[in-house]
């Protein structure tokens, strides 16, 4: 029996310890290969008309992944190192040699590493089948799609992976060589000093959050801020937000801390003493963790915010763009009655005002047809009666920050006062698009210009209607339709939902694998301690309670904060596409917390596990 | 005949700066082949400082320590390595047993590692085994036995490769006395008709009194040495307990 055998005994034997390892690595594999399957495959890439752009988008989205994955596995190698000290330590004390350690670690990486590209590879094909014809589905595309096998995609996983368990191993033979015999009979450490609240850090760190939210919520069009810093603007804002986050969980959270425990009345009760000092000797360590969940989450909330309010909003926003189920220029078609709401015919005369830098393009309207238009989308008109001095202004791009107001208009040289601005569009805009005036019918049949004829109609359930928009299409000029808008809209948007929520859907699985193996790796550090509790009588349910303590504090504080950055990244993003996304963005943040909640309860029992096993083992 | 154990001058200092703390001062003693050396001292005296520097545990802050001929205080990581495999056994407190592999497995280790052959392997563990009275666990795991046999466990794979020299700290420290008496006859009779050398850490004096000379160790200081020469192991704990007395004045931490 060589060691060599024995290594692989103890492997087997340690199933346990492995298995997470294994499965966190497998996880990851599993992730990067869908993910590259699908930025290999015809299908996706042949989806979008800008299938470069769409090549970009996934290639910079396969990059992000990488790293986020890199930094998982590397996590989940450390806590899994940190397990395996006892053994490694005896194996050093029995007279083998450090570099024969380090190549059996590295061997046994190597192998893991193997294992998992395998399993990870195979299962990743059969979920990237799954999730392509998801994203069919998503973007209302009834494709068949065949079995995507990519070669391309399992030679850029096969890679990608090497190069991480490359690192793994190595860092792993590097902690061979910094470990020194004598940790393992001196388990207990040099006390550590007692952290305190710097009070400058804390006012740099809520000055960095505040200097960044102000620059989140900066106009993009008129802040000066932007035209400063220009395209560094928003690595600036996460530069600013990192550090901030950073330096309150490592002032901040001291300060609280510290305070409470010098409260007698609340520290001296129960095992608040413990509780408060267990996390007080954490917190330093902890705050580069904390910062890179909160972070994270942060991401998770704000992606998937993003992409979750605009797809909601898709409906809002074709509706915007298009509020007549179909219009077109010409004469009436035949179109079945019974689908009809309302159908309207009306005239149009295009004019030419000239103004002092250019000339403005202008469709009149009469004043009966824009009663009977606005009647048909159920806008809330108030009485009209326009006087020949007066005009209605219709203009669905009118922006504060970029043009005057238009106060006057000269038609025909009459001089008309605009009584009233509306900023919504009246006609679908790829039909006609541009500014409306509105002027009383006697006005109207005056003026001199070039005469059009459109059709409106509104039809019930417009999404139902494909085919009679292609129908109506082919028959009709200048034609357009809310449902055809909408279909492109989805696609357009489809792939770039599928990626946002795939990365959304890892980063949020991540964050809870992270701080369940950080709190896991707190449990085996604690599990000495909580013994002691035991023994000197504190009860199984009161370690219980400061254990769901010291875990909340740990999950509550990084998702608070980036709740707060999410929210302030999405308050911009809505601002910049003046979009109301308040509705979606809420759920969002509910169902994120929900989810978060979960890996709560998971990682307490997970905790609780580990110090009931050493307690009753001992006690 | 020469020493199997020579330490010259040896100095253990913690920490550094102002705020240090010297362990152990100007250590010299030796040890012969075949001896049971026991180590006494009220605690932070530095026994156990001294037992992990003479174990290639530590490092010293200064001084030389020869096993025969070599000074492993001067030697290198790997040679250390490769010199712990080849003749040193170490036994602790709290048995340092891998859950994972079994009773035969665990005491096997040290030749696996040095890569004999499995039939002398598997001769080997059976004699220790039979020698310490655990042949009948030798296929359980540690977490199926007594601390006490955990231990008998622990020190026949120290012993197993037929080590020049034994470090045990404490071997008794987590027993009952049962268990403690039946692990320090099994050393001590080892130590008599094999001649296997043991030093020993330990604060009892029960367990001392198993021992063939005591070290006594105060302050990071050598401070006496008894030997037991024809005494019976009774007369001999008295005498040990006696010096104890003298010693620290305090005996309730050495009983």
């Amino acid at each position: 029996m060589t060691l060599f055998d024995l290594a692989l005994k103890n492997i087997r034997r340690n199933m346990k310890s492995y298995g997470l390892y294994i499965g966190s690595t497998i996880f990851s594999i599993i992730i990067y290969f869908t993910f590259a399957t699908l930025k290999h495959s015809d299908d996706i890439s042949g989806l979008a008309e800008t299938s470069k752009q769409m090549q970009a988008i996934m290639s910079a989205s396969a990059f992000v992944l990488m790293i986020f994955v890199a930094i998982f596995i590397l996590y989940s190698n450390s806590f899994f190192m940190k397990r395996r000290k006892k053994e490694v330590a005896l194996y050093s004390l029995l007279g083998v040699r450090k570099r024969s350690i380090g190549f059996l670690l590295f061997f046994e990486n190597i192998v893991i590493g193997l294992l998992s590209l395998i399993v990870g590879v195979g299962l990743g094909f059969l979920l990237s089948q799954a999730l392509l014809s998801l994203l069919l589905k998503l973007m209302g595309l009834s494709l068949s799609v065949g079995f995507a096998f990519s070669m391309q995609a399992v030679i850029e996983t096969v890679v990608v992976f090497f190069l991480i368990f490359l690192v793994t191993s190595l860092l792993g033979y590097r902690v061979i060589y910094k470990f020194k015999l004598i940790d393992l009979f001196h388990a207990e450490k040099k006390g550590e000093e007692q952290p305190k609240a710097r009070m400058i850090s804390a006012v740099i760190g809520v000055i960095a959050l505040v200097a960044a939210y102000w620059l989140a919520l900066q106009d993009l069009l008129t802040s000066s801020a932007w035209r400063i810093l220009g395209l560094a603007m928003p690595l600036v804002i996460i530069g600013l937000t990192i550090l901030g986050s950073y330096l309150l969980f490592n002032s901040v959270l001291v300060y609280v801390l510290n305070v409470l425990k010098k409260s007698k009345t609340w520290a001296w009760k129960g095992l608040n003493l413990m509780t408060s000092s267990q996390l007080l000797y954490r917190i330093r360590g902890n705050a580069k963790t904390l910062t890179i969940i909160a972070t994270l989450s942060a991401t998770t909330i704000t992606a998937g915010g993003a992409i979750f309010g605009t797809y909601y909003n898709t409906e809002k926003s074709v509706e915007e763009l298009t509020p007549f189920s179909f219009m077109w220029e010409g004469e009436e078609q035949d179109i079945d009655e019974a689908l009809i709401e309302n159908a309207i015919s009306f005239d149009t005369k295009e004019i030419v005002v000239e103004g002092e830098v250019y000339d403005q393009y202008y469709y009149v309207i009469g004043e009966e047809t824009f009663k009977k238009l606005t009647d048909s989308l159920g806008w809330d008109i108030e009485n009209l009666n326009l006087n020949k001095d007066e005009a209605i202004m219709v203009d669905p791009f009118y922006d504060e920050r970029l043009q005057d107001k238009v106060d006057t208009v000269v038609v025909d040289n009459d001089v008309k006062k605009v009584e009233q601005l509306y900023e919504e569009p009246l006609f679908n805009l790829p039909t006609l698009p541009g500014t409306t005036l509105v002027v009383d019918d006697a006005s109207f049949g005056e003026i001199d210009g070039e005469n059009a004829t459109y059709q409106a109609v509104q039809v019930t359930d417009y999404k139902d209607h494909l085919d009679l928009s292609k129908e109506l299409e082919a028959k009709t000029e200048n034609f357009s339709s809310a449902v055809q808008n909408y279909q492109d809209t989805i696609e357009a948007s489809g792939a770039m939902l599928f990626v946002g929520s795939f990365l959304g859907l890892v980063f949020l699985v991540a964050t809870g694998s992270i701080i369940f193996f950080k709190m896991m790796t707190e449990a085996e550090e604690d599990k000495d301690k909580y013994a002691v509790l035991y023994k000197i009588g504190v009860s199984k349910k009161e370690m219980k309670k400061t254990i769901r303590y010291q875990v909340g504090l740990i999950f509550l504080v990084p998702l608070v904060l980036g709740l707060m950055h999410g929210a302030v990244a999405l308050m911009a993003f809505s601002n910049l596409l003046q979009m109301n996304l308040w509705e979606p963005i809420i759920i969002w943040m509910i169902a994120y917390t929900m989810i978060y909640i979960l890996y709560y309860v998971i990682t307490v029992r997970g905790f609780n596990k580990t110090i009931t096993q050493t307690v009753t083992q001992e006690g | 005949m020469e020493h199997l154990l020579k330490v010259e001058s040896v100095e253990k200092i913690y920490g550094k700066g102002a705020n240090t703390f010297q362990a152990l001062e100007d250590i010299s003693f030796a040890i012969d082949h075949g001896e049971f050396v026991g180590v006494m001292g009220p605690s932070g005296a530095g026994k156990s400082t001294l037992l992990n520097v003479l174990a290639t545990i530590d490092t010293p802050t200064k001084g030389d320590i020869y096993v025969e001929e070599d000074n492993i205080a001067k030697m290198k990581e790997d040679k250390l390595a490769d010199f712990r495999r080849d003749h040193l056994g170490f036994i602790f407190q709290d048995y340092n047993l891998l859950d994972s592999l079994t009773v035969r497995e665990n005491i096997l280790l040290p030749l696996a590692i040095a890569k004999q052959p499995a039939k002398e392997i598997e001769e080997k563990v059976n004699t220790i085994s039979r020698s310490f009275g655990i042949e009948g666990l030798l296929d359980k795991y540690p977490y199926q036995i007594s601390g006490g046999q955990k231990q008998r466990t622990a020190s026949c794979r120290a012993l197993v490769s037929n080590p020049k020299l034994i470090f045990a700290d404490e071997p008794t420290g987590a027993l009952d006395s049962k268990s403690a008496t039946d692990l320090l006859e099994s050393l001590s009779s080892l130590n008599e008709e094999h001649e296997t050398t043991i030093m020993m850490v330990t604060h009892d004096a029960y367990a001392a009194s198993f021992c063939r000379r005591i070290l006594f160790i105060k302050d990071g200081r050598l401070s006496k040495e008894l030997i037991r020469g024809m005494h019976t192991r009774k007369e001999f704990f008295q005498m040990i307990l006696d010096e104890l007395a003298e010693l620290g004045g305090d005996g309730n931490d050495l009983v």
